[in-house]
């Protein structure tokens, strides 16, 4: 190696993000001199950021050559569709954002353009009707991807829902057989260069040090490095996202194996539900500003569909982003890099995210600044795209129940999103960069799902005549309604592929802690 | 339907840019969903600047449904598979700018970074350095004058040559005429004289030709070329100049006869003051230098020109005159402008055909349903902002970065200030050896890391994950990349055997 390369890594943290930063590393620096050590301590209980995920975890899982199966077993994980909002556009109404596309684009436009032309003259379907994974999902369906292209079932997408406790032990396994060193304990004390504060060393309880040319820091909201060593800022978003708490408990499943998340929302924020293998997941994200934590935690007992596994749990945050992810040679990744709730299973992405930027931009030891402003830009960039598509759900809405609601139905919201509405609302056009996450269909599930319609339509959905234009409609839905009839049922699906070995009621009573696992972000 | 809505189309000019708009919009607005009508005249010349074009150009015939081989019979056409650029970097100098990538990204990383490390081993050892043309299939067929299109191979090179076309541009505009006016297209010769803007809003109402004959629109097309009929001259809209950057202004043209089988790839010569390109057809070869007159004379750049031509000249050479850059607004009121008559940038990089293609998607894309919200136009015009504006940073790229110190008119390229971003960008390149591709961008990595290295911008740096690779296993990889790059050339027949086999021109006009 070039004298200047780095070839000694220190991660600060385990949970998912310390150890999908140590399992994606030493992947890619497989068989090279790099050293990668982790610091974790049991007494520091990690947060499982996410237990629900969007599709680009698989290109994760597929770089480091992970066997879906195997995974889905050792993890308790089920297959996600989509999200279901209920409540969020008004109290009683409902809608489904899918992974995957609407209907089919016609004449060089997209689909809803001729749904909307439809709709103008009359017709009642829903855009519900033209997507195959909502068609699935509602009976609680599932497969993976078949058919030549162009079919239907080759464009299914999906994401799953896991136990993040399992999966960071899942990746800690594998991230120590490729030559990770695990140590346990707390960091007492940072070591910091006299002359440009760069970290040296980290200091443990036990006196020991661990030197590195990079620290990666997955401490959590704490931000032991990137903020109470290297005081990188925070920029707070509470403003346009005012939940800051959220209390979380699993309870035991009743009904059919769903192969989505749900959302509902609530007087002073939402509630999650998370179909596992074994149980369900359970969560309301709140704004301790519009409801007490007392009566959060009723309300989350109130709304559990089965009995409860574990005592609720609460947890504090502040929606934001760290002003400098990457500071001097030291990266945040996971929750010491900001914080958005997880509204649509971005946690986990980000960390993703964080990690495949890292890659491409990793640095020499002389650290040329060039890396890091590109990197700081690039993840910038990422969490207002997401933040701006979570306020969309917040500012959309008509309901006026709650002095939450007529906050954030009122309230300012950032520019960007402003002119994606304002595109939308005229003339029904949704334009999207490369670079971001949620694209077409996301947008449209969201702004039709919470009562967003367009004044017009694309001019050139009315090149096709009336007739031809419901004839089409009625080809596509029959061809979607048939090829979602055709899966397999979700649990049926997982029975035969990637039932997890364990039994779930053991498991769950001899936990001697809280189930840490349940909640997507404790710390 | 609506009563508001649009209901007819008036296109002002009918060169490449009119007659590609007037097909693209009746081929997507079809059943009489508008009028569609273009205003031409016999008497103004058309400026057929740009007769390459880039690998997009497929995108738009297959849009409108064309077959290839007819369209390349007709037009005199000959493939393209990049551009080679001769006496950029120093005198003598010459390098590929290839449609199409380098290797292959290997563990994540791009190729390229694994190439620099080769290099770099290659410099040590004094060794010579394998040039990074030899990992891309169409930089190798480009040179043995090869030419095919891609066929199903898994995992070839074969798979994946993208290609564009070098054609008479006056042929194309006949044969997308014939396309537009199938369509119910009117063609209507005359020459506007007059506009008419609509005393509160400015809008444009109607045109009048020099017959007398009114025209009335609800849209209006400007494709009248560098002087703007509607959008400058009617509307006022402003131009932002680009000279300080690109400060060619001047070009003159011929055309002359091949003296050989036609080469898959547009050539650009670097002169004095200028550059010089060499567009080979099936029948004749266009020519033309363009120049920076407060560098150099007319009659001195006529003279390179004509002593560096292949065979004889076929006509007078004809000098044109433009300002680099772009209009303020590209959509303005009820008025958009494609082609000339929205900016102008050289075509070193033939990027003019590309960016009325880009104009018209948008357009369709952009198309107002009732009346024109000012939320489209704004979207519209910005986009095509950042559109002009990247392939403007590209273009100064070729200048900047030269070691040539033979002229005042390069020394001042060579010297001057850029754009913030492209200093970036070449700073990126220079420490890191990365490049990243902005958003949507025109052209791709490929694109900016064979001109930043053809034109010897260096770096010592590579990506440091190749370092994870022995050094043993990097050769053998790229040897083995090499390899199949080389074999894959070897299975495609000449350029020249290609067409003759496919779609040779019918008669070859001299």
């Amino acid at each position: 190696m070039p004298a200047n390369s780095i070839d000694r890594i220190v991660i600060v943290g385990g949970g998912t993000a310390g150890w999908m930063t140590a399992a994606a590393l030493s992947n890619i620096f497989r068989g090279s001199n790099m050293q990668i050590d982790l610091i974790e301590s049991e007494e520091i209980g990690t947060v499982g950021v996410g237990e629900a995920t969007i599709p680009e975890i698989m290109k994760f899982n597929g770089l480091l050559g992970i066997d879906e199966n195997e995974f889905m077993r050792a993890t308790q994980a089920t297959f996600k569709l989509g999200i279901e909002f209920h409540d969020w556009h008004k109290p009683g109404q409902r809608y489904f954002h899918p992974f995957g596309v609407y209907g089919l684009d016609m004449e060089g436009i997209s689909f809803h353009h001729f749904w909307l032309r439809a709709r103008a003259a009359g017709d009642t379907s829903a855009l519900e009707d033209y997507c195959l994974a909502w068609q699935a999902a509602k009976n609680g369906r599932f497969s993976k991807p078949s058919g030549p292209p162009n079919s239907p079932l080759s464009g299914i997408r999906y994401a799953y829902h896991f136990d993040a406790l399992l999966y960071a032990r899942f990746l800690r396994q594998y991230a120590e057989k490729l030559g990770v060193r695990r140590t346990e304990g707390k960091v007492v004390s940072v070591q910091q260069r006299s002359d440009d504060g760069f970290i040296e060393s980290v200091q443990l309880e036990n006196g020991d040090k661990k030197e590195a040319q990079l620290f990666i820091d997955c401490t959590g909201f704490f931000g032991l490095l990137i903020e109470k060593t290297l005081e990188s800022g925070y920029e707070d978003w509470s403003h346009w996202l005012p939940c800051d708490s959220a209390i979380a408990a699993p309870c035991e499943r009743t009904g059919n194996l769903t192969p989505y998340t749900r959302s509902t929302a609530r007087k002073a924020g939402w509630q999650w539900r998370i179909p596992l293998q074994h149980r369900v997941g359970n969560g309301y994200v709140y704004a301790s500003q519009y409801t007490s934590d007392e009566e959060a935690r009723q309300t989350l007992v109130d709304n559990l569909e089965g009995p409860v596994l574990a005592e609720p749990r609460q947890l504090r945050f502040t929606t934001g982003k760290r002003r400098e992810i990457w500071k001097k040679n030291c990266i945040a990744i996971g929750l010491s890099s900001g914080f958005l709730e997880p509204l649509e299973s971005t946690s986990i992405h980000l960390i993703q995210s964080a990690i495949s930027k890292l890659i491409s931009l990793f640095p020499t030891g002389n650290f040329n600044p060039v890396d890091r402003q590109k990197f700081n830009q690039l993840i910038d960039q990422e969490f207002e795209t997401v933040r701006d598509f979570l306020i969309l759900h917040y500012k959309a809405t008509e309901r006026s129940d709650s002095e939450f609601w007529n906050y954030v139905r009122a309230m300012e919201i950032p520019e960007f999103l402003s002119q994606k509405l304002k595109l939308f609302e005229e003339a029904g056009r949704i334009f999207r960069d490369e670079n971001e996450i949620f694209a077409e269909p996301s947008w449209l599930a969201v702004l039709t799902g919470q009562g967003v319609f367009p004044a017009q339509y694309h001019p050139i959905a009315d090149v096709i005549s009336p007739e031809e234009t419901m004839q089409r409609l009625h080809a596509i839905k029959d061809v979607i309604g048939r090829a979602s009839a055709s899966l397999p049922m979700h649990e049926d699906f997982i029975a035969e592929n990637c039932k997890a070995q364990s039994d779930p009621k053991n498991q769950s009573s001899i936990r001697t802690e809280p189930a840490a696992d349940a909640d997507p972000f404790k710390l | 339907m609506s009563n508001k809505r649009i209901r007819k189309i008036v296109i002002v000019g009918g060169g490449t840019a009119g007659w590609m708009a007037a097909s693209a919009i009746a081929h997507v607005l079809k059943n009489n969903y508008a009028d569609i009508t273009l205003i031409e005249s016999q008497a103004i010349g058309t400026v057929g600047v740009g007769e390459a074009t880039i690998p997009q150009i497929v995108n738009f015939q297959t849009m409108l449904g064309l077959d290839e081989n007819e369209f390349v019979a007709r037009t005199n056409a000959t493939f393209k598979l990049g551009i080679e650029f001769v006496n950029w970097s120093s005198q003598g100098s010459r390098y590929i700018h290839p449609f199409g990538s380098y290797g292959i990204e290997m563990e994540g990383i791009a190729f390229h970074h694994f190439w620099l490390k080769q290099r770099n081993l290659q410099r040590a050892k004094g060794a010579r350095v394998t040039p990074l043309s030899d990992y891309c299939l169409q930089a190798v067929a480009a040179k043995r004058n090869l030419f095919m299109r891609p066929v199903q191979a898994p995992n070839s090179p074969l798979e994946k040559i993208a290609y564009a076309f070098q054609f008479d541009a006056l042929l194309y505009a006949q044969y997308l005429r014939e396309i537009a006016e199938s369509k119910g297209v009117k063609r209507i010769e005359g020459r506007v004289v007059d506009t008419h803007l609509n005393s509160e809003n400015g809008y444009i109402e109607k045109l009048t030709l020099d017959n007398g004959q009114e025209i009335d629109g609800d849209l209006f097309v400007d494709c009248s070329g560098f002087r703007g009929l509607l959008i400058e001259e009617a509307l006022e809209t402003g131009y932002e100049e680009w000279t300080h950057w690109l400060p060619c202004d001047r070009a003159v043209a011929v055309p002359c006869e091949s003296v050989g089988d036609p080469e898959p790839y547009t050539r650009s010569t670097a002169h004095q003051a200028g550059w010089q390109w060499r567009i080979p057809l099936q029948h004749r070869i266009g020519n033309g230098h363009v120049f920076s007159s407060p560098y150099m004379s007319d009659e001195e750049a006529t003279k390179i020109l004509m002593q560096n031509i292949d065979g004889k000249p076929l006509a007078d050479p004809r000098i044109l005159k433009f300002v680099t850059g772009r209009r303020r607004k590209f959509w303005n009121k009820n008025c958009v402008a494609i082609g000339l008559a929205a900016g102008f940038m050289e075509p070193l990089e033939s990027t003019s055909i590309h960016l009325a293609q880009s104009a018209i998607a948008k357009l369709l894309a952009f198309f107002p349903q009732e009346e024109i919200k000012p939320v489209d136009v704004d979207m519209f015009n910005a986009m095509t902002v950042t559109e002009y504006e990247q392939i403007r940073d590209f273009l100064i790229l070729h200048y900047h970065q030269t070691q040539r110190t033979d002229s005042d008119f390069w020394n001042d390229v060579r010297t001057m200030e850029i754009p913030n971003n492209l200093t970036q960008r070449m700073e990126l390149y220079r420490e890191t050896g990365r490049i990243f591709r902005q958003n949507d961008e025109l052209f791709t990595d490929t694109s900016w890391l064979a001109v930043m290295d053809g034109q010897e911008l260096d770096t010592s740096a590579y990506h440091p994950v190749v370092d994870a690779m022995g050094e043993d296993e990097l050769l053998a990889r790229l040897n083995n990349i090499r390899d199949v790059v080389m074999n894959s050339a070897d299975v495609m027949p000449t350029h020249r055997k290609f067409i003759d086999d496919n779609c040779k021109a019918s008669q070859h006009a001299s």
